[in-house]
């Protein structure tokens, strides 16, 4: 993953009120932290925030208010998830080993959902520890040799150079299951109406006014 | 059979209002596409039923369909030609309440054009505007 830079400048404005309104004005509120150092509030221009985002970078490098490599901890979007709100960078240096989240997708063609089978990919994303030239911008689960009934474990992915997961190597992230095994939890008889906490069913009969 | 909750507290609630936006479930977690509402509403049991079962039609065995949201509430309603009074009604369905910005239902195992039209579908049941997202990566 290349690593992007972002312009930021220094904002001295906190709360709810004016990060709203930087946020009309087309800028993004941002902060910086991590290393023992002193938290620094930032702004960024919404646009450029949006070109990192869409370029898929997780490690950027900062100028302007501050010089500095980091990651991106926290993302905050809106409720449509349109517009980012704000942005929490840790400090990061291109040799240090940092922990981020990378997507993970599948790969390939699976003879199982050939077969009949229903692939589904159980764990969308896994914490990876590396370093931030070394960070992807996806893990591959490639699926060519899945069949029925067989699954795909965090120990069967190929990792990038030095990159290390810090998930249980046990842990499943893909399956491959018949239709309807799964889902096979039969539908209870359902009354028709729900049980009331706390009402005798006795007194359903009487007492109900 | 439509769905319903198994225990309440109590059988029948007041309506209220619905205000503001979604703050919790309004990404998508389970699929690689959702189907967003962009409007506030009610949605009865046997409408999610029927969204249910359009797609699932589409679909067939090839993804996996969720459903995010679930009918908590319990509508009242009195019957035809009642006299005014007598107290409120008996519940008549169940309904969930949606804010803008809820993901309704998800999808996963198919290709983005076939959940396109398989959402497509499924939004014609839907009594509010909806819009598709995809998973957010960041």
């Amino acid at each position: 993953m290349s690593s992007e830079s972002l312009e930021v400048m220094p904002r001295e404005l906190t709360g709810t009120a004016e990060c709203r309104r930087m946020r009309r004005q087309g800028l993004v509120p941002a902060v910086l932290y991590g290393h023992g150092e002193e938290c620094v509030n930032l702004v960024a221009k919404r646009e450029a925030v949006e070109a990192v985002v869409r370029h898929g970078s997780v490690f950027v490098e900062l100028h302007g208010a501050v010089t500095s490599g980091a990651v991106i901890r926290e993302l905050q979007w809106d409720t449509f998830g349109t517009r980012p709100l704000h942005i929490d960078f840790v400090r990061a240096s291109k040799s240090e080993r940092v922990h981020v989240k990378v997507p993970l997708d599948m790969k390939g063609e699976s003879p199982g959902h050939r077969n009949g089978g229903v692939v589904t990919l159980v764990v969308h994303e896994l914490e990876l520890e590396c370093t931030p030239d070394a960070i992807p911008d996806h893990l591959h689960a490639v699926i060519n040799d899945l069949d029925v009934g067989g699954s795909i474990k965090v120990s069967d992915l190929q990792l990038p150079e030095g990159a290390r997961v810090l998930a249980d190597a046990d842990e499943v992230l893909v399956t491959c299951v018949r239709p309807g095994e799964k889902g096979s939890a039969e539908e209870e008889e359902s009354a028709s109406e729900p049980e009331v906490i706390g009402r005798k069913p006795a007194e359903d009969g009487e007492g109900a006014e | 059979m439509p769905l319903m909750p198994k225990r309440v507290k109590h059988r029948k609630s007041q309506r209220g209002r619905i205000r503001g936006e979604a703050t919790r479930g309004n990404t998508v977690v389970f699929g690689d596409f959702g189907l967003q509402a962009e409007q506030p509403g009610w949605i009865s049991a046997q409408t999610i039923e029927a969204g249910r079962i359009a797609a699932q039609q589409y679909i067939r065995n090839e993804g996996r369909l969720y459903i995010r949201i679930f009918p908590h509430r319990s509508v009242t309603s009195i019957p035809l030609e009642t006299r005014m009074g007598k107290g409120k009604g008996e519940p008549d369905y169940w309904a969930a309440v949606v804010k803008p910005g809820t993901i309704l239902y998800e999808i996963s195992g198919v290709s983005e054009d076939a959940a396109r039209i398989c959402l497509r579908r499924l939004a014609h049941k839907m009594p509010v505007r909806v819009r598709m997202v995809k998973r957010r990566g960041l």
